[in-house]
């Protein structure tokens, strides 16, 4: 099979997921016991309200068609508007006020994630069973276990009374920054700017990239130890490569491929994570959008969110995959994996 | 001893009683310590008066059941009341009413210490019976796994989570007795219960309503209003954990918390377990389309980002029965096991089709086996080692997933005590001197998610000593939480 025919097989497997993924969510909250019409009026309305808003959104019609309008609405683009808390407004529009925040904290949660976990556990392979191996695996091993929300909370509550503390305030250091709510994204091209919002977010970010930071340097750390005993490094150093060298390009190149699967997998940590993250640090991103409109009972709004997110899901799927046949030709099309 | 003649197990007992013996003497002194408990469990969960009401209403019947009733009452040593730790100190006589006028502090201490070590001496019975049982009465004189328990026996970490995994297990199984006060006394109904305490102003021993004293033991950060872990409160009760802010004792908090948690993490591991072996088998078995079907089928949920569906169903489904069942407990496993059982799957899924393609599958396929029979006798065990692994790493996700939940006040229903809630309650004070709410339970927490994947490390490294650390066993069950 040819690179290009795995690829057309991977879209149209995605299809199925997709429809499946939709459909899960019309019923989780459509069959549900939700009623939205009364979600929307609050516990004082008037029956006729009721009626009208019942009505209006077409909550009457048989169960059937509603979720035949809905799929068709979703994969035809048309998601619809919230219901509760911005009515009138459409959900795209609110997801494109919101998504910037999120996007912004999970860039650097990845990135953080990346340029700490993945040398920490390059350098404890290059050192195996030294004491810098044993502290920075088992620093890892721990940060791994750590809940988010946990050490959300730890963290918020530190950073905010640092002065009392520690007689150092995070708040004042380089640049004024809160510990909670998200940053001005609106002015990054000033430097100043663009400083103060990576180090407001700075906390957040690592809280959220924590699981896989501690992932990244187990992985890295074990891919390096294979790699470094592997025949052709062997052979490399029998015709004697440099050190230097020897490490970066034939140990570290190849460490990398079980990697792949670690990084992209982040995408699932960071939608699930955003949630309780983004609850603690008051930042009013995707996953709070999420949990607001959740417990708000606004369906759209959520219907929304879950197919977005599932379509994320799917594509870095794909990108994992088409990766993976890029870096690693060994890996077959037909792939038991798949 | 082995032997080369087929003999059954029976024989082989009779032949050689002495060890079994021995090892049945131990199991007989460890019931006769909780005989009473036994008997009370037999006494309170058989319906006894169903089973007399089909027989005849004979005397001796009845006075059987009165025997029975009075085992149950007999003082067993790890029960509450052997070993008080709930009293009153009054100035110049002392500690009034706790295990032989100790401080509270000390005959809580000797409970627990007692309830660990008995704990221990039953795990190590076991353990010992299937030594005796492999030296003396197995047929076989080396079986695979006899080589998987030995690398494990030098394996100091994944020692050290089973020892912190079975010490949760144990926390969890004896919750009443570890707490220095009770669920429903201090945390489900503290307006219904009282208790003594010596009144310094009045000069005499006082009653007081258990929820009154609560009020006066909060932790709300410092200026007199912190109860400390290892402190005693105004009323002469020890907290060795502190308070919440809400004055209720910590430590019976997290050890009802700990039952709550081991709950719905085995009830959902053994339902996602269940569930991905069987699919596992069949579909390496079968093969084409049933694989294929499989698949797509767990892509599609794997493509449902868990943490959110666990958050939209635990919510939706908040007001109706199911959610009352085991105070929403059922609900979350059973929502844990529809989300998490692809992860399982997919862990397993590789060792079945490697399995599947040996040559003893096919011999077995032509000689005309059921296929039931062939998953499981000859697939199975293969399988098995690995979904321990998995099982294991994926019970500290769940324990992170439900405490995340609680956390935002889905999931368990309040007041049922769940770790996250711990968390949630504390996150005002966690820079002040009521630090303690917060930061233990986080700290279990990460405490036991590392043992279980030390836990999860060990069984890897005996089922399979030549794999490296498997790169899908991210997020398998907290979804980031």
């Amino acid at each position: 099979m040819t690179r290009w025919r795995y690829f057309a097989r991977r879209l149209v497997l995605s299809i199925p997921i997709l429809i499946f993924g939709t459909t899960a969510t019309f019923w989780i909250i459509r069959a549900g016991p939700i009623d939205p019409a009364a979600a929307i009026i609050g516990p004082d309305g008037d029956q006729q309200a009721y009626q009208r808003i019942r009505d209006q959104l077409g909550l009457d019609e048989p169960l059937w068609q509603q979720y035949i309008d809905y799929m068709v609405g979703m994969f035809t683009g048309d998601f619809g508007q919230s219901w509760v808390l911005n009515p009138d407004t459409s959900t795209i529009v609110l997801l494109q006020q919101y998504a910037p925040r999120t996007m912004w904290l999970g860039f650097w949660s990845v990135l953080i994630a990346l340029f700490i976990g993945i040398p920490l556990g390059f350098y404890a392979g290059l050192n195996p069973n030294s004491w810098s191996d044993y502290v920075a695996s088992f620093g890892g091993i721990v940060w791994r276990a750590m809940p988010n929300f946990w050490l959300a909370v730890i963290l918020v509550s530190l950073l905010s009374q640092s002065q009392q503390l520690f007689g150092f305030s995070w708040q004042e250091w380089i640049v004024n920054v809160n510990v909670v709510t998200a940053p001005p994204l609106d002015n990054l091209g000033d430097p100043q700017e663009l400083l103060r919002a990576i180090k407001w977010t700075l906390p957040a970010a690592i809280v959220l990239g924590s699981s896989s930071m501690g992932n990244e340097m187990r992985i890295g750390r074990t891919a390096v130890l294979e790699t470094k005993n592997s025949n052709y490094v062997e052979a490399a150093k029998a015709r004697g490569i440099p050190g230097r060298s020897l490490v970066w390009k034939h140990v570290f190149r190849n460490a990398l491929v079980p990697l792949v699967p670690i990084i992209t997998g982040e995408a699932f940590l960071l939608i699930g994570g955003s949630v309780l993250v983004e609850t603690v640090f008051a930042i009013n991103g995707l996953g709070y959008l999420f949990f607001d409109a959740t417990i708000n009972g606004d369906l759209p709004l959520v219907g929304t969110l879950m197919f977005v997110f599932i379509l994320l899901i799917v594509i870095i799927n794909i990108v994992q995959d088409l990766m993976y046949t890029l870096i690693d030709p060994r890996v077959g099309y037909e792939g038991g994996d798949s | 001893m082995a032997t080369t003649v087929e003999t059954t197990f029976r024989e082989r007992l009779t032949r050689q009683p002495g060890p079994a013996t021995k090892w049945l003497g131990v199991l007989l002194v460890l019931v006769a310590l909780q005989f009473g408990a036994v008997m009370q469990t037999i006494m309170s969960t058989v319906p006894w008066g169903t089973i007399g009401g089909a027989l005849p209403a004979t005397a001796p019947w009845a006075a059987l059941a009165g025997v029975g009733d009075a085992l149950a009452d007999l003082p067993t040593l790890l029960a509450r009341d052997v070993i008080p730790n709930q009293g009153y100190q009054v100035p110049g006589e002392g500690w009034q009413g706790t295990f032989m006028g100790l401080s509270p502090a000390a005959a809580w201490g000797i409970r627990v210490s007692l309830v660990y070590l008995y704990s221990f001496g039953f795990v190590g019975w076991l353990g010992y019976g299937y030594l005796v049982f492999r030296r003396h009465y197995r047929a076989a004189d080396w079986t695979p796994y006899d080589d998987m328990l030995g690398r494990l026996d030098g394996h100091r970490w994944g020692q050290f989570g089973l020892v912190v995994v079975l010490m949760f297990i144990v926390m969890a199984l004896f919750a009443p007795t570890l707490g220095p006060t009770t669920v429903q006394s201090n945390i489900a109904e503290p307006f219904s219960h009282e208790l003594q305490y010596f009144d310094e102003n009045a000069g005499e021993v006082t009653t007081i309503l258990v929820g009154e004293a609560n009020l006066q033991s909060v932790s709300k950060g410092g200026g007199g209003r912190n109860v400390g872990p290892m402190q005693y409160d105004r009323y002469d009760r020890f907290h060795p954990f502190g308070t919440l802010p809400s004055g209720k004792d910590l430590f019976t908090f997290m050890v009802a918390g700990a039952r709550v948690s081991l709950f719905i993490g085995l009830l959902y591991i053994s339902l996602a377990a269940g569930l991905a072996v069987v699919l596992a088998l069949v579909t390496a078995y079968y093969k084409g389309l049933a694989d294929l079907t499989v698949v797509i089928a767990g892509d599609s949920v794997q493509a449902l980002p868990q943490l959110l569906v666990l958050i939209l169903l635990s919510f939706v489904l908040s007001d109706t029965w199911i959610a009352g069942i085991y105070n929403g407990g059922l609900l979350l496993a059973l929502i844990f096991a529809i989300t998490g059982w692809p992860y399982l799957w997919r862990a397993v899924r590789g060792p079945a089709l490697q399995v599947s393609n040996e040559e003893w599958i096919d011999a077995a396929k032509s000689f005309g086996q059921r296929p039931v029979t062939t998953m499981r006798k000859h697939m199975l065990p293969y399988v098995v080692g690995y979904l321990l692994i998995y099982a294991s790493l994926s019970l500290g996700g769940a324990i992170i997933g439900v405490a995340g939940l609680s956390f935002l006040g889905l999931g368990v229903n309040p007041p049922t005590p769940e770790w996250g809630r711990a968390v949630s309650a504390g996150q005002p004070y966690v820079a002040t001197a009521s630090w303690h709410i917060s930061l233990i339970p986080g700290i279990m927490v990460v405490i036991i998610v590392t043992a279980f994947n030390a836990l999860g490390d060990g069984i890897r490294d005996a089922v399979d000593p030549q794999s490296e650390a498997g790169s899908n066993e991210v997020a398998a069950g907290g979804g980031g939480a």
